[in-house]
């Protein structure tokens, strides 16, 4: 008795009562400052003393400099508990070195070739005019682009009907994939299962779109529906503020993995 | 353009900061390496140069992914549920007080 009466009182004053009360483990803070190395031509993280590993223990090494100090200013950038689910660069770093699912290359190039299939900006609205005439104004310079790019022919679909590709088109967008190494098709896979879309994800990597630009149009509909049923902000600013983080860390991935111009202009200045 | 680069560089460092309260950015080795990258295309600003417009890109794409992890952090923060609230807490929303509090 006296037990339920003390509980209650505790709830009564909600003095000691723990509402944000967590039901799963959380990781605090357990270094003070975040590093690289340079070893063996690559470059690792250090939290002080130790070095990052990833979820399967192999060490955390990347090949870009600016791409393990971004990962170390992820870890930084941490209050008091760790949250690695915020941690985008660190989460694709460690897909490609772990590679939980044994993918190769051809796995995933071929992944990305049937999506080509069902591209999101292929299927354009043919109930709603208003919106069909809102996709042909944002959607179709995208889809020229990458016509105009890759000596392409694509042709959008207004039905359920899953859009021609013509095998020239795939061999196309093919060959530019396996151009790519391991870790950027990595980084396609991730972009392109963000975006729904293959053509918007290759725009963004090839700079035509900026990552805020691609978020927009992957959600155009789900904009155009805003117009009208209103906005709000727990649902649709998270969604868009999310998806945004994804594609950024996505292209940056990319980016960092894809060229070496940061260290050819520092030998030639 | 210049001004775009510096805005960009300025807005960069805002993120920055604002992942870190307290503490000198002084000796952040990020920050370090973002001055030594301007300083060295501050050289080739000027030249017809592939690489000026990748930088500039680069360095946007990376703000946006700063400012757009913050924001979501911000509205998760204020609107995840917490579990039940307290007595106080849902006398408050409604407007009341409990019975001891002043009036």
């Amino acid at each position: 008795m006296a037990h339920v009466l003390k509980t209650l009182q505790m709830l009564y004053t909600g003095t000691t009562y723990n509402i944000s009360k967590r039901f799963y483990a959380v990781r605090k803070r357990f270094y003070r400052k975040t590093g690289i190395l340079f070893s063996d031509g690559k470059y690792e993280i250090t939290l002080d003393q130790r070095k990052l590993k990833t979820p399967k223990g192999n060490l955390f090494v990347v090949n870009s400099e600016p791409l393990a100090l971004a990962v170390a200013a992820e870890w930084d950038a941490q209050q008091d508990i760790i949250k690695q689910s915020n941690m985008h660069l660190n989460t694709l770093c460690n897909t490609a070195i772990d590679n939980p699912n044994n993918l190769t290359k051809y796995d995933m190039v071929n992944y990305i070739l049937n999506y080509l299939d069902t591209d999101l900006i292929l299927f354009q609205s043919h109930e709603n005019d208003e919106l069909y005439q809102l996709q042909v104004a944002e959607w179709d310079p995208i889809i020229q682009w990458f016509c105009d790019q890759f000596q392409a022919d694509l042709q959008k679909s207004r039905s359920m009907d899953s859009p021609v590709i013509s095998s020239e088109t795939k061999a196309v967008v093919y060959r530019q994939l396996m151009s790519y190494n391991l870790e950027c098709v990595h980084g396609y896979v991730y972009a392109i299962d963000t975006l729904k879309s293959v053509i918007l994800a290759m725009a963004c990597v090839e700079r035509f779109l900026t990552p805020e630009r691609a978020a927009l149009l992957s959600r155009l509909e789900e904009e155009f529906q805003l117009q009208k049923w209103g906005r709000v902000e727990w649902a649709h600013d998270l969604n868009q503020q999310d998806q945004q983080a994804r594609v950024s860390a996505t292209i940056l991935y990319i980016y960092f993995n894809s060229t070496s111009w940061l260290k050819n202009s520092k030998t030639t200045v | 353009m210049y001004t775009n680069t510096i805005k960009t560089l300025r807005q960069i460092i805002h993120e920055i900061r604002c992942t870190k309260p307290q503490g000198s950015l002084k000796d952040n080795s990020f920050i370090r390496y973002l001055f030594d990258q301007y300083r060295i295309f501050n050289t080739t600003d000027q030249q017809v140069c592939k690489a000026k417009d990748e930088v500039l890109f680069t360095a946007n794409a990376y703000l946006c992914y700063l400012r757009s992890s913050r924001m979501q952090q911000q509205i998760h923060d204020q609107y995840h549920g917490k579990g039940e609230r307290s007595v106080k807490e849902t006398a408050n929303i409604v407007g009341f007080k409990l019975p001891h509090d002043p009036k």
